[in-house]
């Protein structure tokens, strides 16, 4: 025979609520002793507790099924065991992409550099270039330094050259000067040319006298056409009078 | 188990977690052996087949293995490890359409029935309490099967105090007018078992 437990609601439910944490001890101190004296004056109440002790026993019964935790353990270390191979494979893969994506950049940027041949030709040329200017700087480098070494193509009446043996006056003419006055200027003064005009028009004098090279040199000085007259002789030179 | 005792579990347990968070096979296999008895016997009153119990809790340990470092100790680390196999078991339940997965009577042959248990009395309890919605369910086994507090259960189910009181009142009151009609006496259920 089923006899019907009591199913309406409780009849004090502040202490009905706190029946299930009473009965399996996890209520506090001072809740505990509430109930307590609570369920010493009321019969619901320990009924309701009575009921409620029932389920907790029963739930908390135990059953004679075995469980085999170290089956369950080693599945689960298998499953570290994975995420751990799993993770370094991850890692190697990463590091593989890191590598694929550089060599794909590389791949990426070869086709350009292959589609423009010309580049290179062009970068090959340049070097030949400036190879060659190279050589053409140092060629003229070298001229230019032995041009300055070598002795200079023209006479100034300062420059250190050989002089003719006779040579006693070095003089520049006006440019305008021509021939025939240059010639009785050189008549009158008792004078010859030795050597020159040099490319600064400078005339290397020789007397072809007796004369002495300063009455020479003095009319050379008195005369318009000539511009610049100097003895090239240790003598003394007598003051140039202005005529 | 005494306070003394409860402290001293709580205190290696809390080492234990500490250690799995410094990559501690060793600490999480200790931990792992001395969880599996509570939760598999909490997991297998929710779910029909042990295979479900075993990768709910492997689910949940691999989840405290990943997340260990991430657990600043505002709760016990039980109430963490429970809380995971909750939320864990939830979710496959759900998974599997819910109540669909979850215990029968007809699927009791898992069990191996000690002779000396009442065992009509437990398969009756066992019928009222599948009628119950799945959260209400676990707030009971909760409380009852795995021996947690009002708070406890609150923080492990992430839910309100107010939650948890109301789903016990609910799931005592259903289990109240269930248990009469699937069958049992008068002298189990007011006599408290007999």
């Amino acid at each position: 025979m089923k006899n019907l437990p009591g199913t309406g609601s409780p009849v004090h439910p502040d202490i009905s609520a706190l029946i299930p944490w009473y009965v399996n001890g996890s209520i506090g101190e001072r809740e505990r002793r509430r109930v307590d004296a609570h369920l010493a004056r009321c019969a619901h109440c320990r009924d309701e507790l009575t009921r409620e002790q029932w389920v907790y026993r029963n739930m908390t019964a135990e059953t004679a099924v075995e469980y085999m935790p170290a089956v369950s353990l080693n599945r689960l270390q298998a499953r570290l065991d994975s995420i751990g191979v799993a993770k370094a494979e991850r890692a190697q893969e990463d590091e593989a992409a890191a590598v694929a994506a550089d060599v794909a950049a590389d791949a990426a940027a070869e086709p350009r550099r292959r589609s423009m041949p010309w580049q290179g030709l062009m970068a090959a040329s340049v070097a030949v270039m400036a190879v060659a200017l190279s050589f053409l700087a140092t060629d003229r480098w070298l001229q230019y330094r032995a041009r300055a070494a070598a002795p200079a193509a023209y006479y100034t009446v300062t420059t250190a050259v050989p002089r003719a043996p006779d040579e006693a006056i070095r003089a520049v003419f006006s440019p305008t000067t021509t021939l025939t006055e240059l010639q009785g200027i050189l008549d009158e003064a008792q004078l010859r040319i030795v050597s020159g005009p040099t490319e600064a028009g400078v005339y290397s004098l020789a007397a072809k006298s007796g004369r002495p090279v300063s009455s020479s040199l003095a009319l050379l000085r008195s005369h318009a056409q000539v511009r610049f007259a100097e003895s090239t002789t240790s003598a003394p030179i007598e003051p140039l009078t202005t005529p | 188990m005494t306070l003394l005792a409860k402290k001293s579990a709580k205190e290696h347990d809390t080492e234990l977690l500490a250690a799995v968070a410094a990559g501690s096979r060793r600490a999480l296999e200790e931990l792992y052996l001395g969880y599996h008895r509570r939760l598999a016997r909490f997991l297998s009153r929710i779910t029909p087949r042990y295979e479900n119990v075993e990768e709910i809790i492997n689910d949940t340990f691999m989840i405290v293995w990943q997340s260990a470092k991430d657990f600043r100790y505002a709760s016990q680390v039980s109430t963490w490890i429970i809380g995971i196999a909750y939320r864990t078991a939830l979710k496959s339940l759900r998974r599997q359409k819910n109540h669909s997965a979850a215990r029968s009577l007809d699927e009791l042959p898992e069990q191996t029935v000690d002779p000396t248990c009442d065992t009509e009395v437990q398969d009756w309890l066992m019928h009222g309490l599948n009628q119950l919605p799945m959260e209400q369910r676990l707030t009971l086994e909760l409380a009852y099967h795995m021996g947690h507090s009002l708070e406890e259960i609150a923080a492990i189910t992430e839910c309100p105090v107010g939650t948890v009181k109301a789903r016990m009142f609910h799931a005592r009151e259903k289990l109240r007018m269930y248990l009469p009609t699937l069958g049992g006496t008068a002298s189990e259920w007011t006599a408290g078992g007999g």
